[in-house]
């Protein structure tokens, strides 16, 4: 009876939030008169929660199928209901203001970058404790994914998936060209890229001044952003040894940006063999498939810097409003999305990768061909840069679009990288 | 207050117009203290405290945020971007706007259509009109396109990814190379961003002369035309002199909306390349939402406010002297 009873109150206070909460729960109160105690209504209140999570989908494909892994989740937890609010533009912005209002979702995507200023400010559930009665352990995903969302020895994220950088090229023109082995140090990509250009008088290599491409060479050569001991490290002959290596590239005319190309971003040139070689990820098997489903491509380990090999691992976790109104509920979703079952069940659409190395295995079988970004999951390092790295991203972008057009030289920009490092991310 | 008394006891209908009256501009009102006057309000005192938007703490920090823009390098590119953009585009836009106003107002054919064509800009949504012209200043977009049919050298990078000062290229051709950042011009991407504007509000500029035109009694021209005055005489003797007060309502109108410039750079070029053209208006965007500091945002928003208003006194005055004489 009773329970039945709460079958009919709780759906109602889901569907009329807000205003109706306060008189709904009087209803609940009368309905069970005082012999109710508070645990109790609370645990009845719990019996039908809805979590409401909200994102960035890259694409309405992207959104439609979460959707189906939701409904997997409500299938498997009758509970709890998840309210989907996906955000298709300026999503970081949306994402403060709502927490700023308290109007955040319960559940929502936190990207690397933003992580350590969302975490540092406190705004984010720390996971540890659900982590451990649920029996999930860090060392289940990638080390170079949770990291990212790891701040001050405590986890706020867990990643939902990921994509490395890998090299895409175009294999008939390499066959043109007489290239039989895709480069794999920087001595061959230059004179791959040469002998490239030699056959056809383009540019091969599209190469964006972008922060988020420069930083791999810059980890390849041994240079950090933000030093072991915690200091901005930036300034370093490293840096200068990558910035010449990647600007040298362009200067030499053996790279173009994507606007020297007309395209919007490097994929985009790929796609319209505007450029023969691109350093992207995973996304770009559903971009290609959309834009170019024609595109003959075949992809290819990153070259190795003077350091060895490097990758960035690009991920998004799953976090939990530090003022969710239903926490335990909101860490079943997060646990089963981000758990072997639901995790399986998200990269099998094809979109990204399992940040779950035991995962990985059933994953390359469903899609061998891109065994080279799953490999980098050996050596990727987490996009992310600390408090504040979403601003520097911001300066360092600028910085190099002035190296890029000439305005500026390799060693000042060394220099203006550190003073916007020092003056941007507040290591705390 | 007490005049309304006096007005009511005397004259009781008076009293009920008063109260029709705020009662008709309550809506209003309301949507103007609570949207825009409170947020005014809300961003001075915001000016004054530290706050990174995400947490609800926001301590009081005096002047620190307007000291902090002193010592900005992003503060003072913006400054000089946006000065570079009112310097350019207002004189542009006025005298262009003039030029189609002189020119629609002649009885020539299809007068009514070219009035409508120049105007159709103005009254486009600006960003559709940002995103057409992403596509016309494209590498592979119409503008080079018609340069490199003609002949013409095109820029590299192209129009809105070039971060290179306009005066610095003039200057680099006689081997001049490190001048001052003011000496550098504006970038050729905000000399691209700053076309688009003049040809977007060239037809609001006309309209606005238009009516102005009309206001010139034509018994002014027939007296100067039997004193033989050429036509050139008339618009420098006649038309220009009398066009003042609307020419300075022009101008105050396109310093104020080439000072606010943000939604043709959110579309277009994000501020990039290299920071030239981060305008003030997008740099409050930037320091707010992309840096979680919204303290000195408010402190640009309201060193923006200042300048506004200080041209808007600045016109007030000289249009009190023309309407003396």
């Amino acid at each position: 009876m009773e329970v039945e009873d709460t079958g009919r109150t709780i759906p109602r206070r889901s569907l009329l939030r807000g205003a109706a909460r306060g008189a709904s729960a009087i209803i609940t109160a009368s309905a069970f008169g005082p012999t109710m105690s508070h645990l109790e209504r609370r645990a009845a209140a719990q019996e039908a929660t809805q979590v409401r999570l909200t994102g960035a989908p890259s694409s309405p494909e992207e959104s439609r199928l979460l959707e189906q892994v939701l409904q997997d989740f409500e299938a498997k937890f009758l509970d709890i209901t998840v309210l989907w609010e996906p955000v298709t533009q300026q999503y970081a912005e949306k994402l403060q203001t709502d927490l700023a209002a308290g109007t955040a979702a319960d559940v929502f995507y936190v990207d690397s970058l933003l992580s350590p200023d969302l975490a540092a400010r406190g705004v984010l559930l720390p996971l540890d404790e659900p982590m451990a009665g649920a029996g999930v352990r860090a060392e289940d995903f990638y080390a170079g994914l949770i990291e990212a969302f790891q701040w001050q020895d405590k986890t706020y994220g867990l990643p939902k998936d990921w994509s490395s950088l890998a090299m895409v090229y175009d294999p008939q023109a390499f066959d043109g060209a007489g290239i039989v082995a895709p480069p794999t140090t920087w001595d061959e990509l230059r004179s791959v890229a040469q002998a490239l250009f030699d056959a056809t008088g383009q540019a091969p290599i599209i190469l964006p001044p972008d922060f988020a491409r420069f930083i791999v060479f810059l980890y390849q050569a041994g240079g950090a952003v933000i030093g072991n001991d915690g200091s901005v490290a930036i300034d370093s002959p490293e840096t200068r040894q990558a910035l010449d290596f990647y600007y040298g590239l362009y200067k030499d005319g053996l790279a173009a940006t994507p606007a020297d190309v007309g395209a919007q971003w490097p994929g985009d040139a790929f796609a319209k063999d505007l450029g023969v070689i691109v350093f992207e990820g995973n996304w770009m098997f559903p971009f290609l498939a959309a834009s170019a489903p024609d595109k003959r491509f075949l992809i290819a380990e990153l070259p190795a810097g003077p350091a060895g090999k490097v990758t960035m691992g690009f991920t998004v976790s799953y976090s939990i409003n530090a003022k969710a109104t239903v926490p335990e509920s909101a860490w079943e979703l997060v646990n089963y999305l981000t758990g072997p079952e639901g995790m399986a069940r998200w990269t099998d659409l094809g979109l990204a990768m399992p940040s779950r190395p035991a995962l990985a295995e059933a994953w390359i079988a469903t899609y061998p061909e891109r065994e080279p970004y799953l490999a980098g999951g050996a050596y990727a390092r987490p996009w992310q840069l600390g408090p504040g790295g979403q601003a520097f991203f911001q300066d360092a972008n600028a910085i190099l679009e002035a190296v890029f057009a000439g305005q500026t030289e390799s060693q000042d920009a060394v220099t203006q990288f550190a003073e916007k490092a020092v003056a941007d991310i507040k290591i705390t | 207050m007490a005049s309304l008394v006096a007005t009511s006891r005397r004259n009781p209908i008076a009293a009920e117009d008063y109260l029709a009256g705020w009662v008709f501009v309550l809506p209003a009102l309301v949507i103007f203290v609570g949207f825009i006057f409170g947020p005014i309000l809300y961003a001075f005192w915001l000016s004054f405290h530290s706050w990174n938007v995400v947490t609800p703490e926001k301590p009081f920090v005096a002047l620190d945020n307007y000291r902090n823009l002193v010592d900005s390098d992003d503060f003072r590119i913006a400054l000089r971007n946006t000065i570079w953009y009112s310097a350019g585009v207002v004189p542009a836009q006025t005298a262009t706007g003039l030029i189609l106003a002189v020119l629609a107002n002649r009885k020539i054919r299809g007068r009514t259509f070219f009035r409508t064509a120049f105007y159709f800009p103005s009254i486009s949504s600006s960003v559709v009109i940002s995103i057409i012209f992403l596509w016309l200043y494209a590498n592979n977009g119409l503008i080079n396109f018609v340069l490199g049919t003609l002949g013409l050298p095109t820029p590299r990078p192209p129009w809105l990814s070039n971060p290179r000062g306009v005066f610095q290229i003039a200057f680099d051709a006689f081997g001049i190379h490190d001048v001052s950042p003011w000496l550098v011009g504006p970038s050729v991407a905000l000399v691209s961003i700053m076309l688009m504007n003049v040809w977007t509000t060239t037809g609001t500029m006309m309209v606005i002369f238009l009516a102005g035109l009309q206001d010139i009694p034509g018994d002014v021209y027939e007296a100067a035309a039997v004193d033989g005055a050429t036509q050139w005489r008339m618009f420098r003797d006649i038309t220009l002199p009398l066009l003042r007060p609307v020419t300075l309502f022009v101008v105050t109108l396109g310093l104020i909306g080439t000072l606010q410039v943000f939604d043709q750079i959110f579309v277009m070029s994000e501020g990039g390349p290299a920071k030239t053209t981060t305008t003030l208006a997008w740099l409050v965007y930037v320091e707010g939402f992309r840096k979680f500091s919204m303290g000195s945002a408010s402190a640009i928003a309201v060193v923006l406010f200042i300048i506004t208003l200080g041209l808007f006194l600045v016109h007030r005055r000289f249009l009190g002297l023309t309407g003396d004489q």
